[in-house]
Parts: C-alpha cells; structure tokens; sequence
C-alpha cells in the first residue's frame, strides 16, 4: 500500500534530509584573538626593533597569564604595592580603553567605590602585576567607553567582591547592546558629535542637537586612502609566530 | 624607545641603537693629528661606493671595507689602538657602563624666536598692534650696538648635539643592540656616535671593559643577551615587596 501520487504513479523515493553535523572542534580553532597591542604602528621604525619587543611580551606572557579581554569586560588586577597592608592591592573595575602598543600597553579600569568615581591605568606588561582575572565577559558596542564618566554612576558600579562568571571557551564572546543613559549636559566631550562615533548612548537630546551634531561629520573620512592601514596580512604573520611561541 | 623595569618596580624609558657594520678604518697618531692623543676613524652602515670621488674612497680602500655612511673621529690612548680593518661590535659596551651620545638633531627649518630660543612674546590682546611672536628689544640705548650671538630667529635644528652620562641596561649581542636610558639627539633610524663617557663622575664606574676592545673571533663566547643587575628580566616572575 504505497501512496498514490496526483499522477497515479507510485511516488519516487525520497531519501531522508542529511542531519547538519557542527564541528564544534573546528569553531574552537576559528576563532583567534591576538592581542591588538602586537600590532606595530604605522612609521617608520625598523621592523627589528618590534620583533625584539615581541620577543619580550611573549617571555613575558609565558611566566605571566594575561587573559584575552576586551573593552567592556570587568576585570580584577591585584598589583604589589608596598604602601599597602598585605604588600597587594586588588581593584576590580570595567575596562573602559586599551592604548598603546608593545612593552607599553596599558589599560584603563573604571569603577565607582563609595560613590567616588575611580579610574586606574595598568600597564599589562609591569613586573608589579600579580594577577589579572576576568570576572565578567561581554563586549559592549563601541571600543571606547569613556562617555561612563559623563553617565550616571549606576552603569559604572561593580561589586568589588563579585564573583567570576562562568564562561564557556568555544562560545562567542557576547555583545552588550546596552544604551547607557547620560547626566545632564555639559558633559567632558560632546559624546553626540560623530568624530567619537558612539553607538552605546542613548541620546535624550532635543532633534534640533542632534541635527546641529551633524554639522562636525566628515563623510569624506572613509574613503581617505593615505588613511588606510590594512593589518590583515600583518596580524597573520604575528598570530602564527605568537602562538607557535607561546605553544613550547 | 621602549619601557623597562628594575628589579624594584620602577620603570625607565630606553632606547634602542643598533651597531650595523662597524670598522676601523684608519689610525692617526699623536704627531700626525697635533692633538693630545692619537685618534682612531671609525665608519659605520655601509653605503653604495658609486657617486663618491676616487680620493674620498682611499681610506675606505685602504682598510679594505665597503664604503660607510658616516665617519666618527675618537681620541684613544696608545694602549688602545685597534687596528685598521677590524669590525667592532655592540659588545664593546657591557651593561652599567655609562655613554655619551652625539648625532644631529631633527631639523626645524627656519625658526622664529618663541620657538627657538623660547622668548614669552607678547600678549594677545589688550591693544597689541602686530606684535604677538616678535623679540622685543634687542639691545639697550647705552650699547649703541647689539652684540654678537644675540638670540635671533634662524635656522633650527640640524647641528650635532650630545647627551652626556646615559646608562647603558641591556646590550643583545645576536642583533647587536645597545639599550641607552634616556632619549637620544636625532630622528628615527638617524645615525649617531655613541662613546664612554668623560664626565668626571663616571671615571671609575666601567670595572674590566673589554680592553681595546670585543673580538668576535676570539675566545670570549657572550650569551645572547648582557643585563644590568638591577633590571627585571621578563624570566623572573612578578615582583613583590615582602
């Protein structure tokens, strides 16, 4: 008793749909971070003396773990002090910008202890540094989240003795789409003008402001070729002897 | 230039230069030269030998080394005299000596007073009729005449300075690069003249230098990398104050 089709013939056989098999091995692996402070600068130096310095970071990676973090995520760094009563200070905060390149790379953590609003730069590759855990992952939407400084202080409060959440390696590192609310103008930068670009604010200014906003955009920016530094290939070449390095 | 840390936490900046074909290329004696000392000539980075005249390349003959960029003058006692032909190497300097540095500082162009000299100028606003950047008085009635190397707007920049009692921390002897505290006269990848220093505080502080000098060929085998006591090596781990 087969079924009879709207011909009258028998139906052709149809072979079952193939299951999607997702290889979470490879994902793994897909998905490379290299830090953005390997990356040389565009000038005109030597490129030896940058393949000394990386020589020095991946040393000392090697004896120190610095974890792979972005802006956005709150970390806790614990760095010898002699002042301090147990010789270390811990201070948990959100990372708000990463700068500089090489042996020099800092970084900035944000919080708000006691209703003082504190912001301390570290340098990732300082011998005082003793730990650097990350407590919390998520990427916010802009690289840079200065504008917190002119936010209300709730979007800047982290519990000092919050404890790490759980994060799973093959998972993407997930997006924050938070649009933070501000303080009442005047703020320290125009955060609306879009040189800053930012997408994480949300804006409760009159239409008339953000039109006049628009007045300092500069369209012709993007297409600027003398502007253009492609780091692709660069970041290839670094990538595989970083991680052939950091594999012995 | 890049940071570095001591073994106490502090942090220095340093800077990087690199000894690239280095020679002996010829030995004046005390008589010949009139000076105090003898006097060795000493080139470095190798250049193309065309569009240089015959007489220019004679010296660069007569040591039998490719033609150098730039040609340095250093006063040498007669103990240590090195001769003609011979390469000389980062490893010359050991770590904790300290140098004097001379190269030609960034050229400025033509450069008015406040920049050149750094005169206050005038002020803004409150009736200043064209005069915001201008000298001022350049003499006084009694003078009659304004003197000689008055502080005028010229040329800036371009003129050999030296750095004097820099600290040397690392020396890498596998590329040849000197790590110098400090920062150092000239633009990126300039050349420059780098030498002990002869500031009276450092007479002693180079205890068994390599004496004339460090010979590749020899029997001394340096591990790649010479540091300064105090600095913190990237093997060690974090430091902390107990």
């Amino acid at each position: 008793s087969c079924r009879i089709s709207s011909d009258g013939k028998p139906a052709k056989f149809q072979p079952p749909p193939k299951p999607v098999i997702i290889d979470k091995q490879k994902q793994r692996e897909e998905r490379r971070f290299l830090s953005p402070e390997f990356i040389p600068p565009r000038g005109r130096t030597d490129p030896l003396k940058f393949y000394i310095e990386r020589k020095d970071m991946i040393q000392r990676r090697k004896v120190f773990n610095i974890p792979e973090f972005y802006v956005g995520h709150v970390l806790a760094v614990t760095t010898a002090d002699p002042y301090a009563n147990e010789k270390a200070n811990r201070f948990v905060g959100i990372c708000i910008q990463r700068g500089g390149k090489g042996l020099g790379a800092t970084f900035v953590l944000r919080n708000v202890i006691e209703g003082q609003g504190v912001e301390i730069r570290y340098e990732l590759y300082s011998p005082r540094i003793q730990a650097i855990e990350v407590l919390k992952l998520e990427k916010r939407l802009d690289d840079n989240l200065m504008y917190l400084r002119d936010a209300l202080p709730e979007y800047s409060t982290f519990d000092v003795n919050m404890k790490p959440v759980s994060h799973l390696d093959h998972e993407e590192i997930p997006v924050n789409k938070l649009q933070v609310r501000m303080k009442p103008k005047p703020w320290s930068k125009r955060w609306e003008r879009p040189k800053y670009d930012i997408k994480g604010i949300k804006f409760e200014l009159p239409e008339k402001k953000m039109k006049e906003a628009q007045k300092w955009s500069q369209p012709w920016l993007e297409f600027d070729m003398l502007r253009e530094y492609d780091t692709s290939k660069i970041e290839e070449k670094i990538w595989k002897e970083v991680s052939e390095e950091l594999k012995k | 230039m890049m940071p570095i840390w001591t073994k106490s936490g502090k942090k220095h900046a340093v800077t990087l230069l690199k000894v690239q074909d280095c020679h002996v290329l010829r030995y004046i004696s005390k008589e010949e030269s009139g000076g105090k000392t003898s006097k060795l000539l000493v080139g470095g980075k190798n250049a193309s030998p065309f569009f240089k005249s015959e007489s220019a390349m004679k010296i660069f003959k007569e040591a039998g080394v490719p033609r150098k960029q730039k040609v340095a003058t250093f006063n040498v006692t007669d103990d240590a005299i090195i001769k003609p032909g011979t390469p000389l190497y980062a490893a010359h300097f050991r770590p904790g000596q300290f140098v004097d540095v001379t190269a030609k500082t960034i050229g400025k162009g033509f450069q008015g007073v406040m920049k050149r000299w750094g005169f206050k100028g005038q002020p803004a606003s409150h009736g200043q009729t064209k005069t915001h950047r201008r000298p001022g008085a350049i003499s006084t009635n009694k003078a009659a005449k304004v003197y000689r190397g008055k502080k005028m707007p010229g040329k800036m920049g371009n003129i050999y300075r030296t750095s004097f009692g820099l600290k040397v921390w690392r020396i890498n002897t596998k590329h040849d690069i000197i790590y110098i505290n400090g920062s150092v006269p000239g633009h990126t990848n300039c050349l420059v003249k780098v030498r002990d220093s002869k500031l009276p505080t450092y007479k002693d502080c180079n205890k068994n230098p390599p004496f004339p000098t460090f010979f590749a060929d020899g029997d001394e085998k340096l591990p790649e990398d010479l540091y300064d006591k105090e600095i913190f090596q990237f093997t060690d781990p974090s430091v902390t104050y107990a």
